[in-house]
């Protein structure tokens, strides 16, 4: 049995991951802390998590600062999560195609917030080559929290496991090569995404002005206030007439009022006001 | 004794894993080839120091399980470290052996970094390119 975390040390541990990364832990997931961090406390050379909080805490390279994030955040992903954000996307896409070929409009912006190892960013440039319009009148931009699957996405090979969830085997053929038991996105895909790392919490001023953004299925992990100040900064951050896509799961209503809600044939999504 | 060698065509350097678990070695097989290694497997130590005799140049790191037949993942560290041969080579323990006591002893004789059992993929890359210094 791993080491057991008192109750001071959720307490500190669980203050330093919120101010860090964001992520709000009640006290019914001080075994998430425990489980996550044990391995953590021991490379370390850490007597109790006490000694990991003050290490972390102490270490001006940030190096165990970004480990605890990267143990402490979920990845869960998938191609075209949930499909109908990606429908929806698509029937934008029309819209925005017209602009191009009249000449209103010169490039289109969209963030992937919270990436993962790069299924979002990654479905979103595939749904974008099948519309016709153009990679060199997009930027993509994906960012995370996390190096690790940042690394992934950089890399962008996945397992049969990963490439099997949410891609049809037409789609895959046509955007992916197998080598080996690897699946290897096409460099035409990887290229539309420019992958950085970033917290939700910092300013999004390094991101620039963006016509969609994707922030699906990661503010579920944060405070009310905080999502309130990212709900907030993303009405900023968009363009006029701007989109957001949040996870299926997830609502808007309580934390902002800066938004339009827009009941899609293929589900709802938000309009900045 | 043949030993498998599951390899893509640009990949030089090899991820020795030494685990009893068939399954084991499959998911663990699988993420050292995202990572564009090739991937050696032995099911025990006794299997896992036969590889090493043969691939030891080539071997840039080990994942190594605790309990395994024949020569468990300890005995198989502490002869990895002792041999001017390999023990430069970093060695991650994975493994459900997750008592603060085992895990202390596994650093102390020489294991880099600790994986618990069960493990995510993210997590096996997260270590395996803290081992070889990749990164994002």
């Amino acid at each position: 049995m791993g080491s057991v975390i008192t109750d001071q040390e959720f307490q500190l541990l669980r203050d330093y991951i919120e101010k860090h990364c964001g992520i709000s832990l009640d006290r019914n997931k001080m075994y998430l802390i425990e489980s996550r961090l044990n391995t953590l406390m021991i490379e370390n050379g850490c007597e109790n998590y006490n000694a990991l909080y003050r290490k972390a805490s102490s270490d001006t390279t940030n190096g165990l600062r970004d480990k605890i994030i990267d143990a402490m955040t979920t990845n869960e992903t998938l191609w075209f999560r949930d499909n109908g954000p990606y429908n929806s996307l698509r029937d934008l896409l029309s819209v925005y195609s017209s602009e191009f070929r009249s000449g209103k409009r010169a490039k289109l912006r969209i963030w992937s917030s919270a990436c993962s190892s790069g299924q979002e960013p990654y479905s979103i440039a595939i749904t974008i080559l099948e519309s016709g319009i153009r990679p060199e009148q997009v930027e993509i931009i994906a960012t995370d929290i996390s190096s690790t699957v940042l690394f992934m996405a950089k890399l962008a090979r996945y397992d049969a496991i990963a490439i099997n969830r949410g891609l049809s085997p037409e789609m895959r053929d046509r955007y992916f090569t197998s080598e080996g038991r690897v699946w290897k996105l096409a460099d035409k895909v990887k290229q539309m995404v420019t992958l950085k790392k970033m917290n939700l919490q910092e300013s999004f001023a390094s991101i620039g002005k963006c016509d969609i953004v994707f922030c699906r299925n990661v503010l579920i992990y944060f405070s009310e206030a905080f999502k309130r100040d990212i709900f907030s900064r993303l009405a900023a951050l968009l363009r006029p007439s701007g989109y957001l896509f949040i996870g299926a799961s997830e609502s808007l209503s309580t934390y902002s009022n800066e938004y339009s809600m827009v009941k899609g044939s293929h589900g709802i999504y938000y309009q900045v006001k | 004794m043949e030993f498998i060698i599951r390899s893509s065509k640009e990949s030089v350097v090899k991820i020795l894993t030494v685990d009893d678990s068939k399954s084991v070695r499959h998911m663990i097989g699988m993420t050292v080839e995202l990572l564009g290694y090739e991937v050696l497997e032995a099911e025990n130590g006794v299997e896992g120091l036969m590889v090493l005799e043969e691939h030891a140049k080539d071997v840039v790191m080990i994942l190594l399980d605790w309990n395994m037949p024949e020569m468990d993942g300890l005995t198989f560290l502490k002869k990895v470290k002792a041999d001017d041969r390999f023990k430069h080579i970093p060695v991650t323990m994975v493994t459900t052996e997750t008592e603060r006591v085992k895990m202390i002893e596994a650093i102390r004789c020489g294991a880099k970094t600790y994986v618990a059992k069960p493990f995510s993929q993210e997590m096996l890359v997260a270590k395996i390119s803290e081992c070889l210094g990749m990164g994002f």
